[in-house]
């Protein structure tokens, strides 16, 4: 239909600007960036002409062995316009700005990716872990992460004042 | 404290208490603890669900003198476990345990309480709640029906009226 | 020593993990002045248990228990949520009679879970009748569940192609007596829950979330509908056989707590309709399609979602094109709307702030995953 097309010729135009990468999967359109352009991208999806893409559905973290990679949701709630962007980092120092600015909703969203990858979203109001208690040392959803023994998990930790 | 050792402990204080000449009043106040149990509301996953439900219409807990749920604990006298206790909750559990007057008691309701459960080996579990709190009663499920956990309940006033009749069953001593 | 009347100090309060409200373990750290709240710090993970790593060890259908226990009130919508974006994945067509199985099941499982929510806010106002009355209804409900796959609360009803088990004989006259039921059950909560003079006082014109705001923090399902936005998942982008059946989206515009709550008993009504429709048009058929014994998507990765009780479900699988997922991303519903409670809840008083936080319908197992 039209609105794909649109989308499409928008998307393409908007990957010339950024050095991104286009694909495709069952049906989604994907649109790879480099962290530093994360930004430009996001603000200009949300004010495509006639296919805007302003309502952000999901944000995670994506562990793929020799990259990390931050995947956007994002669609609309007047249109049937769904585009993925993933913004790919360096796995020794993830880096990434936060998009708080853009939407507000993806603050706990982007706290749960730093708690379970180690990813540092630069401007994020308030970023500290949160499932996890303060103290615990690694990243869980990184492939390299060993559990650890059983013996050592059922030690009942102590407790910080506070709690 | 060692949590294994505080169970013997207490396990040989209750024999203890048998040896006593007040038998006649003893046996008064422990039928009296046991027909009204006041439990602490520590509903923590999809088995407080089920807890919930025994309280309500169908399945009513308050036949047997136990719908008092207390939500303080220095008023409650059984702590029914029901649900995941992870490893953040942990010293949580162990403070509300200690926040309790004596007699008192606890439950293990569900599998995730009792041995960990479907999520024992991920990183942020313990396997069960006894490694925090010494537990008199296990109930398995998952959930475990009303019916069931109505069951356990029975068991505990078993064990509060008859604890030397319990350690013979246990230890055959 | 100086010590004026009107010299006030501001208290910190710990709403503590382990509270009568009935939600689950959420802890809230609450600034006041007075009766006033200032600031609200919400702290969550105490049930944290860790799904998304454990589903790297299991194979597809392995994990269909653990979606299960996200959001435990309404389990058979997690399971289809799951179910739909293997199959999605593989190419799996599902028979027909199945797919209406898997619309009865889950619009009776939206009801039990508004019943539910009803009921606890009930509670939270100490309404006992209220939430006597609600779980007497949902026994109902789950009975039915147990008479088709065995379990009351965690249903594992949902398998990769199909539905787990054909319901008995004794099930749909028990269904039907159930729905001839239902319009005097809602009588009843009409009367004793919203007429009541109380609840009214207690929740109009309390904690208003404007429409801009919700739409700029990510908020679904009835707590955005509530505020005006007409957008839900089973018509915008419908999955299943939704597109077959008649029914409305409801949408309130008084963005207050009051409207969060009855919206969702014009969702119990909206939901009958469908359930009668299903019933009416069901056919013959198998209840299972062929698939492998050995399930191996190819790979290639693919987001799905649907319209659970509380917001939208969705779930991102990215297959290697091995027996186990390389990454299974949840997104919680929950997780994201509670967002919402720091910024709606200033400036009110600390009793509105129970009735706030029982109106958006948190189920912290869905929050912690």
């Amino acid at each position: 239909m039209e609105n794909k097309e649109l989308l499409k010729q928008q998307v393409t135009e908007l990957a010339s600007r950024v050095n991104g990468e286009l694909e495709e999967s069952f049906g989604v359109l994907i649109l790879k960036v480099n962290a530093p352009y994360i930004i430009e991208t996001l603000t200009a999806a949300k004010k495509f002409a006639d296919v805007p893409c302003d309502f952000l559905h999901d944000l995670c973290g994506l562990d793929l062995g020799d990259h990390f990679e931050v995947v956007y949701q994002l669609s609309s709630l007047r249109g049937q316009q769904t585009l993925r962007v993933k913004a790919m980092l360096n796995r020794e120092d993830p880096v990434v700005d936060s998009v708080t600015r853009l939407w507000q909703g993806a603050n706990y969203l982007e706290r749960e990716a730093y708690d379970m990858f180690g990813i540092i979203f630069k401007g994020h109001p308030n970023l500290k872990r949160i499932y996890l208690w303060d103290d615990f040392e690694g990243y869980p959803l990184r492939k390299d992460y060993v559990t650890e023994p059983i013996e050592v998990r059922n030690i009942t930790r102590t407790r910080i004042e506070g709690e | 404290m060692d949590v294994t050792l505080e169970k013997r402990l207490r396990d040989d204080e209750s024999l203890l208490e048998k040896n006593f000449v007040v038998t006649n009043l003893d046996s008064l106040l422990n039928w009296a603890r046991g027909h009204s149990f006041w439990p602490v509301t520590l509903g923590l996953a999809c088995c407080a669900i089920e807890m919930m439900a025994t309280g309500g219409p169908r399945y009513d807990i308050s036949r047997f003198g136990w719908e008092v749920f207390r939500a303080s604990p220095r008023q409650a006298d059984v702590m029914i476990v029901a649900g995941t206790c992870t490893r953040k909750m942990a010293p949580l559990l162990r403070r509300i345990y200690d926040q309790m007057p004596e007699p008192k008691w606890v439950i293990a309701m569900g599998s995730c309480a009792n041995a960990g459960g479907p999520f024992v080996d991920s990183y942020s579990m313990m396997a069960g709640v006894d490694k925090v709190v010494p537990v008199d009663v296990y109930i398995p499920g998952c959930p475990p029906r009303p019916e069931s956990l109505l069951y356990g309940l029975l068991q505990l006033q078993y064990k509060v009226s008859n604890p030397a009749k319990v350690r013979l069953m246990r230890h055959g001593k | 020593m100086n010590m004026n009347i009107n010299d006030t100090e501001e208290l910190i309060l710990n709403m503590g993990p382990q509270h009568p409200s009935m939600h689950g373990l959420f802890r809230m750290v609450v600034h006041l002045q007075g009766e006033t709240v200032t600031k609200i710090e919400p702290k969550i993970g105490y049930l944290h248990r860790g799904m998304e790593k454990l589903a790297e060890s299991r194979t597809y259908a392995q994990f269909i228990p653990y979606t299960d226990r996200l959001d435990y009130l309404a389990s058979p919508h997690n399971n289809w949520a799951y179910v739909q974006t293997v199959e999605k994945l593989m190419g799996v067509v599902v028979p027909e009679r199945a797919e209406y199985l898997r619309v009865i099941f889950g619009e009776l499982s939206r009801i039990a879970s508004h019943i539910v929510m009803i009921a606890s806010t009930a509670l939270d106002m100490a309404g006992w009748s209220a939430w006597s009355y609600g779980f007497r209804d949902r026994e109902r409900i789950l009975d039915l569940y147990e008479m088709t796959a065995g379990s009351r609360l965690t249903v594992n009803i949902m398998r990769i192609g199909g539905i787990s088990a054909e319901p008995p004989e004794e099930f749909w006259p028990a269904l039907k007596a159930f729905l001839d039921d239902t319009p005097e059950m809602l009588e009843e909560y009409y009367g004793i829950f919203f007429g009541n003079e109380i609840t009214q006082g207690r929740l109009k014109n309390v904690g208003i979330l404007s429409k801009e705001l919700a739409e700029n923090l990510s908020i679904t399902g009835p707590v955005l509908r509530a505020s005006g936005v007409n957008y839900d998942v089973r018509k915008a982008e419908p999955y299943s056989i939704y597109d077959r059946f008649d029914f409305n989206v409801p949408v309130r515009t008084g963005c207050d707590s009051y409207d969060r709550t009855i919206i969702r008993m014009d969702e119990i009504v909206e939901s009958i309709k469908i359930i009668k429709q299903a019933v009416h048009d069901i056919p013959e058929g198998p209840i299972m399609a062929k698939v492998p014994k050995v399930i191996k998507p190819p790979a290639g990765e693919v987001y799905h979602r649907v319209e659970n009780p509380k917001g939208e479900l969705g779930f991102y699988i990215v297959s290697d094109g091995t027996t186990k997922p390389a990454r299974v991303r949840i997104r919680p519903a929950t997780f994201i709307n509670l967002q919402m409670l720091p910024i709606v809840a200033l400036g009110w008083k600390i009793q509105d702030v129970v009735a706030i936080f029982a109106t958006l319908d948190a189920v912290l197992g869905e929050v912690d995953k």
